[in-house]
């Protein structure tokens, strides 16, 4: 799944996609720390508010507590929590109390439950801290719940004096919720800002990086098409800065327009080749034919002048013979070079068993041996040209080898390709012509044609197949050929 | 031109106010009347109309400011409770003027009042608890329940766990019903007229006990007062419910007239105060201030 992997994603795409990550952890970092100032300041000011409060009440405590007039302490709470200072009503009284010294209540605002003269029972571990801090406070103090939630409070404590004596202490805690509402509200304000500078800064990093990329994907598609072969109709890329990807596109450029020159050039250069190569062969084919041919007229002649001289016709007609059958096989074989065809012909492995009997009736009286190594399977079908190749390489054994020699036939198959192996222990093959061997008209024998191997060489390319040669001087040389094995079962 | 204007000021002055006269002074305390600033002025227009004179109520917090500010000569007549009335004083220093009657009758009550809530009963089930009392010198806010705890043979001191006073009975009704206090005495006459005004607030009181019916908190004037004066007031206030202006402002203080009643109508208040008097000291809850 290359949409799974972002190594193989555009560059364009990764390109803006890593714009837009960074313009959206700025934005976010941003972001969180305008709300943390924001609520900081909020809170700091929320602090500074329930202090007031608290002050504001304990102006006139003390007086009313030496007067243990505890109504006048209640309504005091009471104007406190109802006061609503002008617009910015963003605090809540939760709740408020003023206690003696010893944590008596003189005065709450929630009466019902907290009733006066009694010790302030907090309901909980974490109240319990809070009433000892505010027992202990000495100077005004603001208490804070802490956190970042709905539920918390601020509260102010502001301990009572009665000439320098110590009278109790007021609480006054303000709800952080309205504050709560704020930061949220304003967090979500910065998150959707965000999110519009973050869309803007994306759609932006697209177009700044597609514009960027566009010379690169251009030379990338330029380069692919190199690889697949394809230079002819390349269209140069557009240069539009000069920056880096401006410099490489005109590198690119020029690498393309050598390129094309420098294809132009090998196609003109294999053309010489193949003119050089015909032009070989025909000189090959003019030498070949026309050496027999000026002893044939030759002979022609004298017969022609002695027409009733039969030694004459008896020793110069074999001459004549021969000659001209050498010139046919030179003909034969040139054509069968020449004219290879795409032939779907198959023949089975039995025809070239077969082959082992006419290399035995070429030998003749020779004392040669023969090793044959057959270990396809039986039920083979391969190429018809397949019989030439075997027969050719034979036969060149045969002829090379003195009295005594021996012959080494192997054919196996090895995965899809079929091999075959010709080994003789001849005179070997001397290293200096080992890169001629496969040339038309190159021989080492006196009445060699010199298209023996270029045939077997020639048919074993038309087959897709390959050979090779091992040989060491007076040792003897082996042919490797393998072909692909074109069909497995017999029809 | 000059002396016509200064005719003109002479010619209009004495007929306005008599400003050669000093003003009428007239004690009240926010005990009885809350902060009713705009009634308190037409009030007293009314009284300098017919009067002819300048009339300037002096309004303080408790019963003792004014009875302090009457004995002291700085006011002349004062709308009192009826338990300063009664407290004898060597030499007198006042008089009764008039008596305001209320749903036809010179007479109120004291309401002991609880929270709706509560459970409490009757006056004993607040033994252990909150009071509120309106203030020291209020026969309906402090003499009643303090007689009632009498009665019980308890004191003030042990029969509450907590006391305190609001120096205002609707604000005693108030302490009630926000549960400062889990029970307050309180002027029936106050109470009856927060119901129509305030209704959220009494609705949140019961009344458990309702006290024999007392002398209406009594308008007095200090003896050495102009007895021309005395006559003109006592004369003025008790024909209020003879015009439409005085109407008016009777409905506003939801009283039908003022009345000449006898000194003994406030012999209920004197017997219990009497009898208070000799079971115990009179201010042990005041604070020492």
């Amino acid at each position: 799944m290359p949409i799974l992997s972002p190594r193989s994603w555009p560059l364009a795409i990764k390109l803006s996609l890593t714009i837009t990550a960074v313009v959206t952890a700025v934005g976010f970092m941003i972001g969180v720390v305008m709300v943390l100032q924001d609520w900081s300041r909020f809170h700091d000011e929320l602090g500074e508010k329930a202090l007031l409060l608290a002050e504001s009440v304990a102006i006139t405590a003390p007086k009313a507590m030496r007067r243990k007039d505890h109504w006048s302490l209640y309504l005091s709470l009471k104007n406190m929590a109802s006061r609503r200072p002008g617009t910015k009503g963003t605090h809540e009284v939760v709740t408020a109390m003023i206690l003696d010294p010893e944590g008596k209540i003189q005065a709450h605002l929630n009466p019902a439950e907290n009733p006066m003269g009694l010790l302030f029972s907090p309901g909980n571990d974490i109240e319990q801290n809070f009433l000892e801090q505010a027992m202990e406070a000495r100077t005004p103090i603001a208490l804070s719940s802490g956190g970042f939630s709905k539920a918390g409070f601020l509260e102010g404590v502001v301990p009572l004096f009665s000439d320098q004596k110590y009278m109790g202490v007021v609480r006054v805690r303000l709800s952080v919720a309205q504050l709560y509402e704020k930061a949220r509200n304003s967090a979500f304000i910065v998150l959707s800002l965000i999110l519009l500078f973050v869309f803007i800064g994306s759609a932006l990093g697209t177009i700044v990086s597609r514009r960027m990329v566009k010379p690169l994907t251009a030379v990338t598609q330029g380069l692919e098409a190199v690889g697949r072969g394809e230079m002819t109709d390349f269209s140069p890329v557009p240069i539009r800065d000069r920056d880096e990807i401006g410099r490489l596109s005109v590198t690119f450029n020029q690498i393309m327009a050598e390129l094309a020159e420098k294809k132009m050039l090998e196609e003109e250069a294999a053309m010489s080749e193949k003119l050089v190569a015909l032009g070989r062969i025909t000189a090959g084919v003019a030498h070949e034919v026309n050496n027999p041919l000026a002893g044939l007229l030759n002979c022609i002649d004298t017969l022609r002048k002695h027409p009733d001289d039969k030694k004459l016709i008896d020793r110069y007609l074999p001459v004549i013979d021969n000659g001209l059958h050498r010139i046919k096989d030179i003909v034969h074989n040139l054509l069968v070079g020449l004219k290879i065809e795409e032939s779907d012909d198959t023949v089975s492995i039995e025809h070239i068993d077969n082959l082992r009997e006419l290399i035995v009736a070429e030998v003749g009286d020779r004392h040669i041996d023969i090793i044959w190594n057959n270990t396809s399977d039986k039920d083979l079908n391969v190429p018809g040209k397949l019989e030439q190749i075997v027969c050719n390489l034979l036969k060149n054994a045969v002829e090379i080898l003195p009295d005594n020699g021996k012959i080494i036939f192997s054919m196996y198959q090895d995965g899809p390709y079929l091999n075959i192996d010709v080994s003789d222990n001849g005179p070997g093959i001397s290293p200096n012509i080992k890169n001629q061997l496969f040339d038309p008209f190159f021989t080492t024998k006196p009445n060699g044609t010199g298209l023996g191997l270029w045939v077997v060489y020639r048919l074993v390319q038309s087959m897709g197949g390959v050979i090779g040669v091992e040989s060491e001087e007076n040792q003897g040389s082996t042919f490797h050929v393998a072909v692909p094995v074109v069909t497995t079962k017999a029809a | 031109m000059r002396i016509i204007c200064l005719i003109v000021i002479f010619w209009i002055t004495p007929f306005n106010a008599s400003s050669t006269e000093p003003p009428i002074r007239f004690g009240l305390t926010a005990v009885v009347l809350t902060e009713k600033t705009r009634f308190l002025d037409q009030w007293s227009k009314y009284l300098e109309q017919k009067m002819g004179r300048k009339v300037e109520f002096a309004l303080r917090k408790s019963y003792r400011d004014v009875m302090d500010l009457l004995e002291s000569g700085g006011i002349d007549f004062a709308w009192i409770c009826g338990y300063p009335y009664v407290q004898p004083r060597k030499p007198e220093t006042l008089q009764l003027l008039t008596v305001p009657i209320y749903r036809g009758e010179p007479r109120y009550h004291s309401y002991i009042i609880v929270h709706h809530n509560s459970g409490y009963r009757h006056f004993s089930d607040l033994k252990g608890k909150i009071f509120a009392f309106s203030d020291p010198d209020s026969n309906s806010g402090f003499l009643y329940p303090l007689t009632l705890m009498g009665e019980r043979g308890e004191k003030s001191a042990t029969f509450f766990r907590q006391t305190f006073f609001t120096f205002n009975h609707a604000e005693t009704v108030q302490a009630v019903s926000d549960q400062v206090a889990d029970g307050g005495a309180v002027d029936s006459y106050i109470w009856e007229s927060l119901a129509v005004s305030r209704p959220d607030i009494t609705e949140k009181t019961r009344i458990i006990d309702r006290s024999p019916s007392f002398g209406f908190p009594p308008i007095v004037f200090r003896l050495g007062t102009n007895d021309h004066t005395v006559q003109l007031m006592k004369d003025t206030l008790e024909n209020m419910d003879n015009d439409t202006e005085g109407e008016k402002l009777l409905a506003q203080l939801k009283l039908d007239g003022f009345g000449h009643y006898p000194d003994s109508l406030f012999n209920g208040i004197r017997a219990m105060a009497n009898k208070l008097q000799r079971t115990g000291p009179k201010y042990s809850l005041l604070p020492a201030d």
